[in-house]
């Protein structure tokens, strides 16, 4: 019933405020109003009668905190609130035509990273209510503010029912949301994962809300809902300062004209507002929209718009890199998260991200990058893996519209990839080659791409999002291809009307001055209609040509781009002359990074690298440190020559590395913050301290599970274990680690640290030694590890 | 909106275990760097309560109010109140994401960073205790209580931001182990009183940090 409507010529109006009648009727702040459903049937049942009375065609349960965790010491079940609240609903609509929408708010805890929730978690919530709530006719997701949240919602309806979904968040006046998801990746997103309509409720008036529906009405083809408070509220008196004539004039005038199809009232709204609203609209007839939705991708706060080139950072693929290898066998995050920063710092605006290897698990470390990436990172990411499983755990995770590389022509890649961009709502890169290779010629090419785009169209997916990499071949062996690649590039843009990518480095392997081959093949490309090259954006050249394409084409107007990016150049250091004049202990103790590096790689010239680390780095941070001790220099500025001391391993690491000899280190050491706890900073520092004394530290990050601690320990052959907690909740789970070790791994020495540790709790609680600081961890290191 | 200008890095110094030892210019530079990038990802945000106190005997109960608040310091905080203001302030994700990426970046920064942003959080509170002051202007107040001070439970942070309604209006929530999201966050309790408050100040008894301050065994006082 609910989709007809959707799909008819006639508004559909839904209820008003739930909490502000309850209120009303004298609910205790902080008393948990879904308990009603089963201790006060009557009253809410009346209180959904009295919005059917005034023209509601929908009414919402009184389950919008009805999750487990809300729910939690309440005395009832989700079950047994989700099925009385639906009955409720369902009384109250008896003998008329209204529907029952089950209610869904947001679980009341944030996200991962920066809340400790995760997406499985919060899928495992939403499905749970779900599963209760089959009686209702809609489900709406209401008053979200993440979009990974409403995303595992969505995907929880979607997976567990068959009822139409509607979704509403909450943005305020900056049109962003808390989490500062905008307008643009809302949209595009949710629609994308097969949401029935969207649009937003809560947080402000009708009119203030104005301006984020008219942008949202541009970025959906979906029918829009509009859901506003009765104005803002008074902080004393609680009291909203729109009427419902008010009210009813701004959502009549304003937002029908818009094309907005759902209509009804968030806090503060009563069946006054309803049933003004219901007379207001009947005056109106429905505008049906028209609307043109951008190619586009998107994190939760940044739209990528595909109308003009677009860089996709190439770095984090390990393919062909030594240290990128390296870390992935290490599982060492914080390096693929460096890689990603740079790239963008330098000009991509959207990142690649290939962590395929052999010895890995490739797919729970593609869902671990992206969710760090994600962490850090507002660019949209482009998830690359030939692996179906390793696509899909992360297109579930991801919170956006990511880009899915690759499909091709093969069939068994067209059965087994497209579905999961229609389903996940992602963009695609067609690579034009099948079983039989790539082909030679430009109209073969041609082919295979316009069967890739005939096959994503009859699954739905939209030329706009599909992007067709005619494949560079290297001009070193294969120099008449060269062409035969632009001329398919041509025509795949103008004939078949889809978006074109193109990976340009391969062109100049093989060849001297690589980068002038590479630059002018991608200068040539651009011409050609390239939409996202593939490149190194650390390397100008590349960046440089793109930037300058497109202020030469008209699309950087009044070179403004250009013009940021070049015009505040650091100007060249002269650090040659410095680096002459100082040694590596001026450089560590002034915090000097490129400095220190630059010198470590004159000095392993001439010196080998274990004296250059135990006569030089070490002694150098053992000063820095003893000067904390002293309280002559303090933490930044320890860290600052811990910094300098990294940067000079990095130089040692890496030629060793490439050598081929074996990695230094003094020993290896596994840091965690326990379970429950969050806060990693402190951790986080003595990480980067252990490091650069040379120590190779596991780290196995925050939140940590007891027995994690324990086989990290145990599978790398670890003896010393080092952990962290921040809260007096979380020092139990510190004891239970201990506990774990102390049973499974007896030879296991445990350091620990935190705010809210004293060396007596330390040593109640079973640790071997407590560290006030991080320099004291290096201490103890150096103690059970410095034979 | 409370929007901050500038930060106290006397504070932040301090924070960063500095003591009263002027910054070398070296740390200054860091400390202007990262206070510019603390003040602009910040986006402060509040909510506060009047709620008339019902009893006080081996807890405090409110009126109209389901949050209970146990132990005996937080009985003898509001010794004599009649009423209590339930307040609290975030500075919003922006921080977590800015404190997240330096700690990849660059660690003094971010460490830098983390303390600017504890200060800037105080900052926000005093300026919501002025606002408090000004609508409650005819009694006398108790300094900020939060929980987890002495033995006043941190478990009653859900409850307590369940009754501002935090999660929906301003995005602080909390989770299994009470710690608050986003990190820079602060809940408080001010109790009001028509008669003066006695030498109740604030301090290291009350503190949830009894026994393990590092000013303490330095034989500094915060307060």
């Amino acid at each position: 019933m609910f989709k007809e409507w959707l799909e008819g010529n006639k508004f559909i109006i839904l209820d008003g405020a739930m909490g502000t009648q309850l209120q009303a009727k004298g609910l205790r702040l902080g008393d948990v109003p879904e308990a009603l459903s089963i201790t006060h049937p009557q009253l809410i049942q009346d209180i959904h009668r009295s919005y059917v009375d005034a023209g509601a065609m929908v009414v919402y349960t009184n389950t919008f905190g009805g999750n487990r965790y809300k729910l939690e010491g309440c005395g009832y079940t989700v079950q047994q609130i989700i099925e009385a609240s639906v009955g409720n609903a369902k009384k109250a609509c008896e003998g008329t035509n209204a529907l029952v929408a089950l209610d869904i708010g947001p679980i009341g805890q944030l996200m991962e990273p920066t809340g400790s929730m995760s997406f499985d978690i919060a899928y495992d919530i939403f499905k749970e209510i779900i599963l209760a709530g089959t009686g209702a006719d809609l489900i709406v997701f209401e008053t979200m503010t993440d979009l990974c949240e409403i995303k595992a919602g969505l995907l929880a309806a979607k997976e567990n029912s068959s009822l139409p979904v509607m979704c509403t968040m909450t943005f305020e006046e900056n049109k962003r949301t808390f989490t500062g998801c905008s307008v643009s990746s809302m949209a595009i997103t949710l629609e994308g994962l097969g949401a029935d309509a969207i649009g937003v409720n809560c947080s402000l008036g009708p009119d203030q809300l104005y301006p984020i529906v008219e942008e949202m009405s541009r970025w959906t083809t979906l029918p829009l809902v509009v859901k506003p408070n009765a104005g803002l509220p008074d902080p004393n008196s609680n009291t909203y300062d729109v009427t419902p004539q008010e009210f009813t004039h701004s959502m009549v005038e304003r937002m029908a004209p818009l094309g907005v199809k759902i209509f009804g009232g968030c806090c503060g709204t009563t069946p006054q507002y309803i049933y003004a609203l219901s007379q207001g609209l009947s005056c109106v007839k429905f505008i049906k929209r028209n609307v043109n939705v951008p190619s586009a991708v998107c994190s939760p706060g940044n739209t990528v718009i595909i109308n003009q080139p677009r860089i996709i950072g190439e770095r984090i693929n390990p393919t062909g890199k030594k240290l990128f290898k390296e870390a992935l066998k290490n599982n060492d995050i914080d390096y693929i998260l460096a890689q990603g920063i740079a790239q963008v710092q330098a000009g991509a605006d959207i990142l690649d991200v290939n962590v395929g290897l052999p010895e890995i698990d490739e797919k729970e470390m593609m869902i671990t990058a992206v969710k760090g990436l994600q962490g850090v990172l507002d660019v949209p990411l482009q998830i690359d893996s030939t692996i179906p499983q390793v696509l899909e755990g992360a297109l579930r995770i991801y919170s956006g519209k990511p880009i899915v590389n690759s499909v091709n022509g093969e069939e068994k890649s067209l059965e087994t990839v497209l579905p999961l961009v229609k389903k996940y709502g992602a963009a695609v890169v067609g690579l034009t080659l099948d079983k039989d290779g790539i082909p030679k010629t430009a109209q073969g090419r041609f082919d295979v791409a316009k069967r890739i785009v005939q096959r994503a169209n009859a699954l739905g997916i939209e030329n706009k999002d599909i992007y067709i990499d005619c494949l560079t071949l290297t001009a070193s062996a294969e120099q008449e291809g060269v062409m035969e690649t632009l001329s398919a590039l041509k025509r795949v843009k103008e004939e078949l009307g889809v978006r074109t990518v193109l990976g340009v480095s391969n062109i100049s392997f093989g060849l001297p001055n690589r980068e002038l081959i590479t630059q002018t093949f991608l200068t040539m490309a651009l011409q050609n209609g390239l939409d996202l090259p593939i490149i190194n954006p650390n390397v100008d050249a590349m960046t440089g040509a793109v930037r300058a394409y497109k202020l030469l084409t008209n699309i950087d107007k009044n070179s403004v781009d250009f013009i940021a990016a070049y015009n505040q150049q650091d100007k060249p250091r002269a650090t040659q002359q410095q680096v002459q004049d100082i040694d590596l202990m001026y450089a560590v103790e002034n915090g000097l990074k490129n400095d220190g590096a630059k010198i470590v790689e004159e000095m392993l010239k001439s010196i080998d690298a274990m004296e250059v680390i135990n006569s030089y780095l070490i002694p150098a941070l053992d000063k820095a440190g003893t000067q904390f001790e002293q309280g002559k220099i303090f933490l930044p500025q320890l860290i600052q020559s811990a910094t300098v001391a990294q940067a000079c391993f990095e130089v040692i690491k890496k030629q060793l590395i490439l050598t081929n000899s074996s990695p230094v280190s003094k020993g290896k050491i596994v840091l965690a913050t326990v379970k429950g706890d969050i806060h990693d900073i402190g951790k986080n520092i003595v990480k980067v301290l252990l490091e650069n004394y040379g120590y190779t530290v596991i780290d196995l990050g925050r939140d940590v599970e007891y027995e994690a601690v324990l086989n990290a320990a145990k599978e790398n052959d670890v003896h010393l274990v080092g952990l962290s907690a921040l809260m007096t909740t979380t020092l139990k789970s510190m004891e239970e680690t201990i506990a774990l070790l102390k049973r499974e791994y007896p030879s296991c020495k445990i350091m620990v640290g935190g705010a809210v540790l004293t060396p007596d709790y330390a040593e109640k609680i079973g640790a071997d030694y407590y560290c006030k600081d991080a320099k004291e961890s290096v201490d103890t290191a150096k103690r059970v590890l410095d034979l | 909106m409370i929007t901050l200008e500038s930060l106290n890095r006397i504070e932040a110094m301090r924070y960063l275990g500095c003591g009263s030892t002027p910054p070398d210019d070296n740390t200054k530079a860091l400390l202007d760097e990262c206070e510019l990038k603390v003040l602009s990802a910040c986006q402060p945000k509040y909510l506060y309560k009047y709620f008339d106190i019902d009893t006080i005997t081996s807890s405090v109960t409110l009126k109209g109010c389901s949050l209970v608040l146990g132990g005996r310091d937080i009985v003898a905080h509001l010794e004599g109140c009649y009423g209590v203001v339930i307040m609290c302030a975030t500075l919003s994700g922006g921080i977590d994401n800015l404190i997240r990426t330096l700690q990849i970046t660059d660690m003094a920064r971010a460490v830098v960073a983390n303390a600017l942003a504890s200060v800037a959080v105080e900052q926000v509170c005093d300026r919501v205790e002025k606002l408090i002051d000004m609508q409650y202007n005819n009694c006398y107040k108790t300094f900020r209580f939060s929980p987890g001070y002495g033995d006043l439970p941190i478990d009653i942070q859900k409850d307590f931001l369940t009754v501002l309604d935090a999660p929906k209006k301003i995005g602080l929530c909390t989770g299994a182990t009470r710690m608050l999201t986003p990190i820079k966050s602060v809940t408080a309790i001010i109790g009001l009183s028509n008669n003066t408050i006695g030498k109740k100040k604030r301090g290291c008894v009350s503190c949830n940090l009894k026994g393990s301050c590092q000013f303490r065994k330095a034989g500094n006082r915060c307060v």
